[in-house]
């Protein structure tokens, strides 16, 4: 339960990092270790060299405009959660940050690690997808913005190339008449999710993004199209039976991913306590 | 590059290692210190054992690399000290709140950030809040109640 050995990289400038990146084999960036860790300790992984961010002082900036807000890569969740920095989804980001693991673990794990990591049972992942946030990227090659829902391409597996770091994620403001429904199934507090529903509502449109069922958030289209034909509550049958076409689960997976909906729904339309965590 | 040196800050002592660049800091406080009231259990982070205060925050000490301590402040169990303190000790003791001990430095430095907040929590509030701690002996009825204690304590003693 101890890590490989490996050697240790503490830049103190993106551009630093970029060069380290640009040029050692093996080499991984190190966030908050949170997932990074646990792996080593495992030896899961055994990179050759680990390039530690958390030294950089720009990636902890962030930035605030009409359009949205704007946080370095290493931003905490705890930062999220304890509103240090500004939140453009009005409760929805400090809602799901408080929801990540245990305080130990949000006082270090960052926005951008998750984000790198692609656990589609994780927060980050679907919340931001939900949100049409984007990461800024940079490499020695230059840089690009992908937008998250580009960013994850399966479990574990990211459009990052090896030299590219993750600088900053970048979350719109959530419209106006917009609200919001999150729940999070997990079979304890601070465990990952076995169903993440997350819920926009407004006026004349319901988008649904769901979490834990695929290897990647996915947007519940046909199950949006049943809600828009109906007149009224569906029945749980019928919601069951649209996620299913959505993600191909069935059984007792597909039936707590209709009731994850149905109550993230129920909290966006304001009939419950708004984001209500529930564990089965 | 494998070996790194960290200067870092524990309980209140300026220290220097020199250690293999892959140690945690749960290992560089336990074999190169000698502070072994931080208890490795999982780690994974799971536990919560090995929860000690990082610039005042908890952290998983097995989830954290010494290296990346540099400059850092550092209070492990054996150096949590002053009046929440004691509150939360004599709160643990009053309220039968361990057994074997072996999660209690990790339940205490969790507790601890609890109480210095001064803000009331209810019951289930507090099991939410130490849920990143597990205990394999006591039963967690008793832990709640102490945290609890400690927590309205606190407030007491400024009001
Ligand atoms: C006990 C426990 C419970 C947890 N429960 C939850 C939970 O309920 N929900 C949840 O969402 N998460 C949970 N987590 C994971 C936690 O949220 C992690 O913080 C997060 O997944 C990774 O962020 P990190 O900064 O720690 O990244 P690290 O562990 O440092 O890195 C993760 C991966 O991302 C890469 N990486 C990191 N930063 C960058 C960057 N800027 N650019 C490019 N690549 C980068 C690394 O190379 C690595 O591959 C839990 C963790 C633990 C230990
Ligand atoms: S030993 Fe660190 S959390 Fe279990
Ligand atoms: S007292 Fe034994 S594990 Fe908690």
């Amino acid at each position: 339960m101890k890590p490989a050995e490996f050697a240790y990289h503490r830049p103190d400038s993106v551009e630093e990092a970029l060069g380290l990146l640009g040029e050692l084999e093996e080499a991984k960036v190190l966030g908050g270790g949170q997932s990074l860790l646990p792996i080593l300790n495992m030896r899961l992984a055994a990179p050759a060299h680990l390039i530690d961010i958390t030294g950089i002082r720009a990636l902890r900036r962030f930035e605030e405009d009409d359009s949205g807000v704007r946080y370095g890569a290493v931003t905490t969740h705890m930062m999220i959660e304890d509103g240090l920095v500004p939140d453009p989804a009005r409760g929805l980001l400090p809602h799901a940050a408080a929801g990540i693991g245990y305080r130990a673990v949000r006082n270090r794990g960052t926005i951008a690690g998750s984000l790198a990591h692609s656990d589609s049972s994780a927060e980050w992942p679907t919340v931001l997808s939900a949100l049409d946030a984007a990461v800024h990227v940079r490499s020695n090659r230059g840089d690009r913005r992908i937008p998250v829902r580009e960013l994850l391409l399966g479990f574990f597996t990211t459009a990052l190339a090896e030299d590219e770091l993750i600088t900053a994620v970048e979350v719109p403001r959530l419209r106006e008449g917009t609200r919001w429904g999150m729940v999070k199934m997990a079979r304890k507090p601070g465990e990952f999710a076995e169903s993440l529903a997350i819920t926009l509502v407004r006026p004349g449109e319901t988008e649904i993004w769901l979490g834990a069922a695929r290897d990647v958030p996915v947007r519940l289209a046909e199950t949006e199209t049943v809600l828009a034909g109906s007149i009224g509550p569906i029945a749980l049958e019928q919601l069951a039976e649209a996620i299913g076409a959505d993600t191909g689960s069935s059984g007792y997976e597909r039936q707590r991913h209709a009731v994850a909906v149905r109550r993230a729904l129920e909290t966006a339309r304001g009939e419950t306590v708004r984001g209500a965590e529930v564990h089965v | 590059m494998s070996e790194i040196t960290v200067e870092l800050t524990v309980n209140r002592r300026a220290r220097t290692a020199t250690v293999p660049a892959r140690t945690t800091l749960a290992d560089l406080l336990r074999d190169s210190f000698g502070l072994t009231g931080t208890h490795l259990g999982c780690e994974q982070g799971v536990c919560g054992a090995c929860t000690v205060l990082l610039d005042e925050l908890p952290v998983r000490a097995c989830l954290t690399l010494a290296a990346s301590c540099q400059g850092s402040e550092v209070v492990t169990i054996e150096g949590l000290d002053g009046p929440d303190a004691e509150r939360i000790r004599a709160a643990f003791s009053r309220e039968g709140a361990l057994q074997c001990g072996f999660c209690t430095p990790g339940m205490v430095l969790s507790c601890y950030e609890l109480a210095r907040r001064r803000q009331v929590l209810t019951r289930d509030e507090a099991c939410m809040a130490m849920s990143g701690n597990i205990c394999r002996c006591t039963g967690y009825n008793g832990i709640i109640r102490a945290v609890r204690s400690a927590i309205a304590e606190g407030i007491e003693s400024e009001s």
